[in-house]
């Protein structure tokens, strides 16, 4: 037993859970929400909720479940049923409250005009662009003056039938018209990268309609959620707006017998293993893998940590019916040790941190000693029944995702490789030879639409090699983009193992004839790869073409970005006297002759912008 | 669940110290009496006493007492 696992840092505590029963969550509220206050790091947003029907339950929920994700919301509410003219109408308290997020909470009951008995195709599709024409003009004039991500209610579906099944089939019944408009919603969502679903169809379906809506709820409040689907609704937009901010989880590490198959590999062999279709547990465990390879296949890392013989826990997964192989898995800890060192060993190895973790264990001893000891870890109380694993993870959302990106796809992969290069890093000489090995190509320019998202996905999760953890909106980013104030660079690595992706971005402000770096970050998944002097290269480049002479670097102290610590200082930047407490500063004077930092990543010809608003200039460079 | 257990977890719902309320109160002069400790009331009183009582029966209620009537809390002190 290592002392590391026995130790509990101080400071670290687990955060206050929320109770699963309805009674229970609305009568503690307070205390609850006091007590989550008290956690340290709350992120702030500013969250206007703008309701087709009465919102004070929607943000008291909202409050408490955005709280135990470590989101600490200001909320705007609009008077009952004034989504519409708040903004149409520029409602100044809205405006002056400067939303990071519009939370627009519409339900089937703001259906303006229902399609009319017998209305023709046509008819009813006129119907479909009035509703659409309505809300988009909402929608986009929320993106464009008030600047802030949406968050929209699809419909639900009324809980009366008056047509029956017709209701769904012919196109002027209720259901059909809104499931048409649901589509019509989600084809938005597909073009704007700041507008987000909140699939209120989908909860209330979970919920059941009974309890989605009561009538008495609506005549005496105008609410058009019952309690319980508050709940559910404000816990669907707390993993939505998680997810915006990066809060989501990265990695499951998984236990192995009776968690990843029935029966204990080294005592049962692998022929007696419960695995497969012949056997309804067998089947269930089946299951479980196939839901963790759809998590796998989307881009979240697995792990195994498992008290097992390493050759006998490498053999269960090479079972027949295994879906997940030993290769599905990028970090692999079956030893005798216990498992909160392993754990972090694993998130070590992975170069992400603990809070990025859910451990999915069928023993609740271990599930306790995990969550004592590593508090930033999500250790759901799966229970011992395979056939709820997948559920209570769903149910927890940990893994919600604002967007899925190339990157995602590839994440697993990323790190499948990892363990290759480390495997090659062993058998060099010095780790000179090992880089000039990995044949590394770097693309470096100025931001292009194509990659926005995964920049501004980059900037709001990347923290551990982050100078200044400044946070951006796709809206500031676009921006930046586009204003010539602005030096903008992104990174993409490939090597031999395969591509990398976007890993690195970089935002200067240019002022007089300095550039000040605002953003500069880095996926720790190529740390010590040479891919930030690559970016210092061609930082250089731009200010060189630029007349840009000084160049102001800053780190900003975070909880976790020690590692970056000196960066500015190994890169010959000067410290300049600051305030103690407040940020270090650092200058680095822009050489007229500058030899490039690189020694082994070769630069893709690409096109760099000398100035925004210039002409491309073809710039080849490589070492 | 007696009148003095409910009488607490209402103490508890508007935030005042265990003890406080004795069922003469009127609902408009608590500070904390507003619609989001009206739905907790309703969601109480379904979940550790199983009646179900509408919005609109809290909505009728003027004082602590009403709200013990509608939740069909026994009116005795054990």
């Amino acid at each position: 037993m290592t002392s590391e696992a026995n130790t509990l840092r101080p400071g670290a505590r687990r955060a206050p859970q929320l109770p699963t029963a309805l009674a229970d969550l609305l009568r503690n509220r307070k205390k609850l929400k006091n007590e989550l206050l008290e956690q340290p790091n709350l992120l702030s947003t500013r969250i206007a909720i703008l309701g087709g029907s009465t919102t004070t339950e929607v943000k008291s929920m909202l409050e408490l479940f955005l709280l135990a994700q470590g989101i600490k919301p200001t909320f705007y509410e609009s008077g009952y049923n004034r989504y519409y003219e708040d903004v149409l109408f520029e409602n100044q308290d809205l405006w002056n409250f400067k939303p990071d997020i519009v939370l627009v909470h519409t339900t089937w009951h703001n259906v303006s005009h229902f399609p009319e008995l017998m209305e023709t195709e046509s008819e009813v599709e006129q119907r479909i662009d009035h509703e659409m024409t309505r809300f988009r003009s909402l929608w986009e004039k929320i993106h464009s003056e008030l600047g802030a991500v949406i968050i929209q209610n699809n419909f639900d579906m009324p809980r009366l039938r008056p047509l029956g099944n017709l209701e769904a089939s012919q196109p002027f019944g209720r259901a059909n018209f809104l499931m048409r408009l649901n589509a019509e919603f989600a084809n938005y969502s597909h073009t704007h990268s700041r507008f987000f679903i909140n699939d209120i169809h989908y909860l209330s379906a979970q919920v059941g309609l009974t309890e989605w809506f009561g009538n008495s709820y609506w005549y005496s409040f105008h609410m058009a959620l019952s309690p319980t689907a508050t709940v559910a609704l404000a816990r669907n937009v707390a993993a939505i707006v998680k997810s915006i901010y990066g809060k989501s989880k990265k990695c499951l590490v998984l236990d192995l017998d009776n968690t990843l198959w029935g029966g204990v590999i080294g005592d049962d062999g692998l022929q007696n293993l419960i695995l497969g279709k012949d056997h309804a547990v067998g089947e269930a465990f089946l299951d479980f893998q196939r839901y963790v390879k759809n998590l796998q296949r989307r881009g979240i890392i697995l792990a195994v940590c498992s008290k097992n013989d390493p050759e006998n826990a490498k053999e269960g997964l090479s079972h027949p019916d295994s879906i997940l192989k030993l290769e599905d898995f990028a970090a692999f800890k079956a030893n005798w040790n216990p498992k909160p060192g392993n754990i972090r060993e694993i998130a070590e190895e992975l170069n992400i941190g603990l809070d990025s973790l859910v451990f999915v264990d069928d023993n609740p001893a271990e599930r306790a000693f995990v969550a004592e000891q590593l508090p930033e870890v999500a250790v759901p109380d799966v229970g011992s029944d395979v056939s709820m694993y997948a559920e209570i993870l769903e149910r927890e959302q940990y893994f919600e995702m604002d967007k899925l990106v190339e990157e995602d796809l590839n994440r697993a992969a990323f790190y499948s490789s990892n363990a290759q290069r480390k495997g090659a890093e062993s058998s060099f000489k010095n780790y000179g030879e090992f880089l000039a090995s990995l044949e590394m190509t770097a693309e470096i320019g100025p931001f292009a639409p194509v990659y926005l998202e995964r920049i501004t996905q980059l900037i709001n999760k990347t923290n551990q090699f982050n100078l200044t953890t400044r946070r951006y909106t796709s809206a500031e980013v676009e921006a930046v983009a586009q204003d010539p104030s602005f030096v903008t660079l992104y990174g993409r690595l490939t090597d031999k193992f395969g591509d990398n992706g976007l890993v690195t971005v970089l935002i200067g402000h240019v002022v007089g004839e300095a550039v000040e770096i605002d953003v500069w970050l880095m996926s720790c998944r190529v740390l010590n790869r040479e891919m930030e002097l690559a970016m210092f290269d061609a930082l250089i480049e731009q200010c060189q073409a630029r007349g840009i002479h000084r160049v102001v670097g800053t780190y900003v102290p975070s909880k976790k970005n020690g590692m970056v610590a000196k960066h500015y200082g190994t890169l010959g930047f000067t410290r300049v006297d600051t305030a103690s407490g407040g940020p270090d500063v650092w200058n680095f004077a822009v050489p007229q002759t500058y030899s490039a930092k690189t020694r082994h990543i070769r630069r893709t010809t690409e096109t760099v912008l000398a100035a925004a608003g210039e002409e491309p200039v073809a710039v080849s460079s490589g070492v | 669940m007696t009148r003095n257990e409910f009488l607490l977890q209402i103490d508890d719902i508007l935030g005042l110290q265990p003890g406080t309320l004795r069922g003469d109160e009127k609902l408009e002069e608590l500070e904390n009496w507003d619609s989001t400790s009206l739905i907790t009331f309703i969601a109480l009183a379904d979940s550790n006493a199983g009646v179900a009582v509408s919005p609109a029966q809290v909505v009728n209620c003027t004082t602590v007492a009403d709200l013990l009537r509608v939740a069909r809390v026994e009116n005795h002190s054990n």
